[in-house]
């Protein structure tokens, strides 16, 4: 039996003129929880995550975020949830300090340099002499963590992860894995859309796969010891048979 | 207002402040309008002056003439002066074209000469080089430039999606911006607004003027930047902003306020010099030839005068009655000119009306109409002195008619009759004062203000579907 649902998404259709994207999806992420949503090219995972933002007036079914529907109030919603993009996009005139202090401002969270900011940028392994430079000059390694640490600095209850590996090389990859799952130790409830089955398998407390607009398999990570079947996850998602 | 409003106002001018191009062309515009102005009124001071000059030196010769028959001093003439409003400075309008100095003769109406834009190089009649020059021309397209990519920048980075997930809405977003390129707007037009607030304060001019210019010109500069803001939240892409903006500004500031006169000529045409002159020469000989012996109205004002004088021939009268048909004759052209000048008049307010009219699609004849008035060099303060140069005309010809009237000896005057030099320095000179510029409820100003503010409301009230669509556009 599943915790409150932070994230409860009902038997969701969406449709962009007669495609239609979404097909009745289920999901449903708990707070503290990191649920890893695979899919294709045109599976439907940018669509959910626009749902879940508000950017989109479903069809048909129920999102709610913390118990709140984006589509009739989105900024509600939008207050209760943090959002990184898989193209990481900041203002290339202002430093990395400034993007988050100004998006925090927009959001009215706390912008402390001294207690909120430095801290967050400092958490996501952005070295200290980038604080100060204007992102224009960031990789998109670099832009990625300052968009974590805006992420981070909301701490709001809900975290959704477009690609956020996506750029990333491996070691910055582990160090972002265990930033999140220290936000999930911290109980918030973290979607995470995604291509990298590594980072899935690495931090995922459940990995759905997402076909065709509906979530076609559901797989829980172990109590103990491997959490997932690596080779089966891959021929899963892959489509490759498993020899053995 | 709500904090994320003014935050994302702040931040324009912030990344204004960072981007070098479009701070240091923001900062030679307000450079360009401050020069525009400080040279304008040296230039309007220097005109003045040289005006002044020129009319003192008319007058004296003119008093400096020998003893004549007074009606060698009638096609002697005087020169007249147009002096300039203290806000001619501003905006020159229509004075280059129109002329400043008019020849004033008996028996007809010269019109204004020497305009600066005959005399000068071809360039000047691209316009002369003025605050309301800039403004009107040169600060909607820097205006466009700042912002057609405030929105749909913001939609082809991706920071749309990221700044709408902090939970600020499309109206929010759509008003910081608008707020933002609004004060980047008034900033361009600070430099002369300050400089119309001193000139006030000093006493140079009336507050009521120099306040409704403002008013004029920050509605007008308030309007491109929200045109800008609107277009580029429409757009998909900043480049069909920038195509979109450019074209509003070619049609509505280069081509419309350029063809549409053209287009009013063609509707209505007005009578040339030649064909004026000929129309009034027919029109005087209709009512009567003073020197034809049998010509109907002459003879019966020889009737009339004889019979007010008592007597029964023209030889026994105690004036020189030469003068006196002189005088009817004066009266009588005076009149007609009058007449044709009025129908002229009427046809050119006819063409500047269907010009007008389209002040709602080109919002640039309003302000530029509003403009000219507040600055006392529009077509209307032309004609003030026109009129009342024509008046001082009338009332001077007479003045030396009546000189001829009275000390012409009616009969054996002599081959070459003269009268003492001393007389001319008792002939009626032009004294002229510039009109008080329009207030509120002018129709020169209340309609074009009214055009701009529609202008204002209507982007204001399209702003409220734009933002909504902004708020769910960033799938």
């Amino acid at each position: 039996m599943m915790r409150d649902a932070a994230i409860d998404v009902r038997a969701l259709r969406h449709s962009y003129g007669q495609r239609e994207v979404l097909r009745g999806l289920d999901l449903r992420v708990a707070a503290g929880e990191i649920y890893a949503l695979l899919g294709g090219n045109g599976a439907g995972k940018s669509t959910t995550l626009s749902a879940l933002l508000g950017f989109i007036r479903p069809g048909s079914g129920s999102v709610q975020v913390c118990g709140i529907d984006p589509a009739t109030a989105p900024q509600d919603a939008r207050a209760q949830l943090a959002y990184v993009p898989e193209s990481v996009a900041l203002y290339d005139h202002l430093t990395a300090r400034e993007n988050v202090e100004y998006f925090l401002a927009l959001a009215r969270a706390a912008r402390d340099r001294g207690t909120v900011i430095d801290p967050a940028l400092d958490a996501v392994g952005l070295p200290g002499h980038a604080w100060d430079a204007r992102v224009g000059g960031f990789s998109k390694g670099m832009r990625q963590k300052v968009a974590i640490a805006l992420a981070l600095a909301r701490h709001v209850p809900v975290l959704l992860l477009d690609e956020p590996t996506s750029g990333l090389d491996p070691s910055a990859t582990l160090e972002f894995n265990r930033l999140i799952e220290t936000a999930r130790d911290r109980g918030v409830a973290i979607l995470m859309v995604t291509h990298d089955l590594l980072s899935a398998v690495d931090v995922a407390d459940r990995i759905g796969f997402l076909s065709e607009g509906r979530i076609e398999e559901e797989l829980v990570a172990g109590a103990a010891g491997a959490r997932f079947d690596l080779n089966a996850l891959h021929a899963r998602y892959t489509g490759a048979k498993v020899s053995g | 207002m709500s904090a994320a409003v003014t935050r994302i106002a702040r931040e324009e001018w912030r990344a204004l402040a960072r981007n070098r191009a479009g701070l240091i062309a923001s900062m030679l515009l307000a450079l360009l309008v401050l020069a525009a102005a400080l040279v304008s009124v040296e230039r309007r001071n220097a005109i003045e002056s040289e005006r002044a000059r020129y009319q003192a030196s008319v007058d004296h010769q003119f008093d400096e003439q020998p003893a004549r028959h007074p009606h060698r001093m009638v096609h002697y003439g005087q020169f007249v002066f147009r002096p300039l409003s203290p806000l001619a400075f501003f905006d020159f309008g229509v004075d280059g074209f129109t002329g400043n100095t008019i020849f004033l003769e008996g028996h007809r109406q010269n019109s204004a000469n020497f305009a600066e834009a005959r005399q000068s190089s071809l360039l000047l009649r691209f316009g002369q080089l003025t605050p309301a020059f800039v403004l009107q021309n040169l600060a909607p397209l820097l205006l466009i430039f700042l912002a057609f990519a405030s929105v749909s920048r913001e939609r082809e980075r991706g920071t749309l999606r990221l700044l709408l997930s902090q939970g600020v809405d499309g109206q929010r977003l759509l008003m910081g911006k608008l707020i933002g390129h609004a004060g980047i707007a008034l900033a361009i037009g600070a430099p002369a607004f300050i400089l119309l607030l001193g000139i006030a304060a000093s006493g140079g001019a009336e507050w009521g003027a120099g306040l409704l210019l403002i008013l004029g010109y920050a509605g007008w500069l308030l309007l491109w930047a929200m045109l800008a803001v609107l277009v580029s939240a429409s757009v998909r892409r900043s480049r069909d902003a920038l195509i979109v903006l450019v074209g509003v500004w070619m049609v509505g500031v280069v081509l419309l306020p350029r063809a549409l006169p053209e287009v009013a000529a063609v509707r209505t045409t007005l009578p040339t010099r030649i064909e004026t002159e000929v129309a009034l020469h027919r029109d005087l000989k209709e009512i009567g030839d003073s020197h034809d012996p049998d010509d109907p109205y002459f003879n019966d004002f020889k009737a009339r005068t004889l019979a007010h004088y008592g007597v029964a021939r023209v030889e026994d009268l105690p004036v020189q009655y030469a003068g006196l048909v002189g005088m009817e004759g004066e009266r009588i052209s005076t009149d007609l000119y009058a007449r044709a000048a009025a129908r002229t008049a009427g046809l050119e307010a006819k063409q500047a009306g269907f010009v007008q009219s389209f002040s709602a699609l080109s919002p640039l004849l309003a302000i530029r109409q509003l403009s000219m008035a507040l600055s006392g060099s529009d077509m209307g303060a032309h004609g003030h002195f026109l009129d009342a140069a024509e008046r001082f005309r009338y009332r001077f010809v007479q003045a030396l008619n009546q000189m001829q009237v009275d000390q012409i000896p009616n009969t054996n005057a002599g081959e070459d009759p003269r009268i003492a030099a001393e007389n001319w320095k008792t002939v009626p000179r032009f004294s002229y004062t510039v009109p008080p510029p329009p207030g509120l409820s002018d129709p020169r100003v209340l309609p074009n203000l009214a055009v701009l503010g529609g202008w204002l409301l209507a982007l204001v009230l399209l702003a409220l579907p734009v933002a909504r669509r902004l708020g769910r556009a960033a799938r």
